[in-house]
């Protein structure tokens, strides 16, 4: 492993620490307003200062990035199971199948898929709980996402059903679900991890872009996206801290893309 | 011919299916048959319940499909209620604004891209460049486009140079892997001991036999950016496509819906088709 990867893991594992141990350092809840110091500049009190509500935004970026950094993963892992099982069956099952599978995959990779998200976000419920507004917009993302992990998946188990350990598997009595179990999907778990590598960093940036226009998690709770829509009207120019959130969501984002398996191109 | 047919025919399905799909989607969404004018307290009770009926039919999923068929053939998409227009003008107007910014966008992030990515891939030893060339464009690739589009609203920037923001380091690193590739291949390296002149390896042995993917990755990043124009559009106010997608989605406005979804359905699965055409034919095996 080499030192720039090592470096991401301990900012990605600074970050996630600092974002999990929100409510231990932070001294209040994210949402008790400071009535006489709305849009306070950074202070000894407040360390990234107020929003115009009064409420700490150092606080609320940690709880942000705790919601963030918490479901991201779990929205790539829901992706993952559906291109597992999506992608395992058209890989695994017979033709017809494996063209329904693929015709439903095109039709999610038809579409782009920001315009999807927004789209499909929209026509959801947007005035629920906090809560609720989180659950439906992580649930979106790992539910949307199963298109391209899929393919993939189904080109890896094509290919390993077709490789000369698994006819010899089969040609000794292998039953399908051993051949599946024991063979099958050891081998396709790396191809999956890779999947799951990629899709937490996309899914913090989408949510980031649907808090952004006003389509994410609700107030008064906080996540990257909805604090990042107090950057509206804002002149970043003259009061830099404001760009703290999007300096720390740049930093996980990048710090994901270094920690993940690179190919190496030279020859 | 029956390859081409078999593959129209399945583009088309896919078009038709993504429409009825997101048609059905606004249809089903809660609160999708309300109307605002319903709260203005001037309205009777008689008119609010003639407007509910009209709502009512008007999405009526069913009746909407059977009405956009028989308007399609005449070459009608319909009326937008949110925007107070026909859907065909207004995207021929939208249309006009983001195509010319996403073409502009591409072959300013081909040309940039480019130009970084090759001495990056030609002069492999240069490490500080090449890692400052892959952080930048890793920081660009860490910000989301609406974040990217508000810090550039406030600079002053366009929405052009916001989507060229977007898809250059993508660009950049699709290049030059590619070139990289293309440089270490054994007759580029024989052609550098015989002494060929630099540019003309370049011209002739890197970038001519690399062109097919290069275009399959400029088709690409086209549909790249038509997804990152929405909310690029949307933050920077542009009356362009992306803009109007978002308010269609937003006011639940199920004729401009449709006909963009099925447009931009097709636009991608043409650019995927152009991406599949241009790529070099080991790469899809």
């Amino acid at each position: 492993m080499n030192r720039v990867r090592i470096a991401a893991i301990a900012v990605l594992a600074t970050l996630a620490l600092g974002a999990l141990l929100a409510p231990v350092w932070a001294r209040d809840s994210y949402q008790i307003q400071f009535r006489e110091a709305p849009d306070a500049p950074p202070s000894w009190k407040f360390p990234l200062g107020t929003d115009a509500l009064g409420r700490d935004r150092l606080t609320r970026l940690g709880y942000g990035a705790r919601v963030s950094f918490l479901l991201a993963p779990a929205a790539a892992l829901l992706t993952c199971l559906e291109a597992a099982v999506l992608g395992g069956l058209a890989g695994f099952a017979g033709r017809r199948v494996r063209s329904v599978v693929l015709f439903a995959a095109d039709l999610f990779l038809t579409l782009p898929w920001l315009f999807l998200l927004i789209a499909v976000r929209a026509c959801l419920p947007l005035n629920t709980s906090p809560e609720i507004s989180v659950a439906i917009t992580f649930l979106l993302l790992g539910a949307l996402g199963w298109a391209a992990p899929a393919r993939i998946i189904c080109a890896a188990v094509g290919k390993l059903n077709r490789s000369d350990f698994i006819l010899q598997a089969r040609a000794a009595g292998c039953s399908p679900s051993r051949l599946l179990l024991r063979h099958l999907i050891p081998n396709v778990m790396p191809v999956l991890l890779a999947q799951f590598w990629i899709a937490v960093p996309v899914y913090i940036l989408a949510e980031a872009t649907l808090g952004m226009l006003g389509l994410g998690v609700s107030e008064p709770l906080p996540s990257l996206g909805s604090i990042l829509r107090d950057l509206e009207g804002v002149d970043v120019i003259a009061q830099p801290w404001q760009l703290a959130p999007a300096i720390v969501l740049a930093v996980f984002a990048g710090a994901f893309q270094l920690v993940r398996p690179r190919e190496d191109y030279s020859l | 011919m029956h390859l081409l047919g078999k593959y129209g025919a399945r583009v088309v399905a896919l078009v038709l299916v993504a429409g009825l799909a997101s048609a059905a989607l606004a249809r089903l969404a809660p609160g999708a048959a309300a109307d605002e004018r319903e709260l203005d307290p001037r309205l009777s009770a008689e008119t609010v319940a003639a407007m509910r009926a009209n709502e009512e039919a008007s999405h009526n999923l069913g009746r909407f499909l059977l009405h956009y068929a028989r308007g399609l053939a005449h070459f009608q998409l319909g009326f937008s209620q949110s925007q107070n227009a026909p859907v065909r003008e207004l995207i021929a107007e939208r249309g006009v604004t983001t195509i010319r910014e996403l073409g502009i966008a591409l072959a300013a992030a081909l040309a940039i891209g480019a130009a970084f990515a090759i001495p990056a891939a030609r002069f492999r030893a240069a490490r500080v460049y090449d890692a400052s060339c892959a952080i930048l464009a890793g920081v660009f690739l860490s910000v989301p486009a609406a974040l990217l589009a508000y810090v550039c609203l406030v600079l002053g920037g366009s929405a052009t140079l916001v989507l060229a923001l977007v898809l250059t380091p993508r660009v950049f690193l699709f290049s030059r892997n590619l070139l990289a590739q293309a440089y270490g291949a054994t007759h580029v390296q024989m052609a550098m001991a015989r002494g060929v002149d630099e540019f003309r390896i370049l011209l002739f042995y890197v970038l001519a036999p690399a062109a097919g993917a290069m275009l399959a990755m400029a088709a690409a990043t086209a549909t790249i950016g038509v997804g990152a124009s929405i909310p690029i559009e949307a933050i920077c106010d542009t009356a362009g496509l992306g803009r109007l997608a978002w308010q269609a989605a937003m006011a639940r406005d199920l004729p401009l819906l449709v006909n963009l979804t099925m447009i931009v359905a097709l636009a991608t699965t043409l650019a995927m088709a152009l991406a599949e055409f241009f790529a070099p034919r080991e790469a899809i095996a």
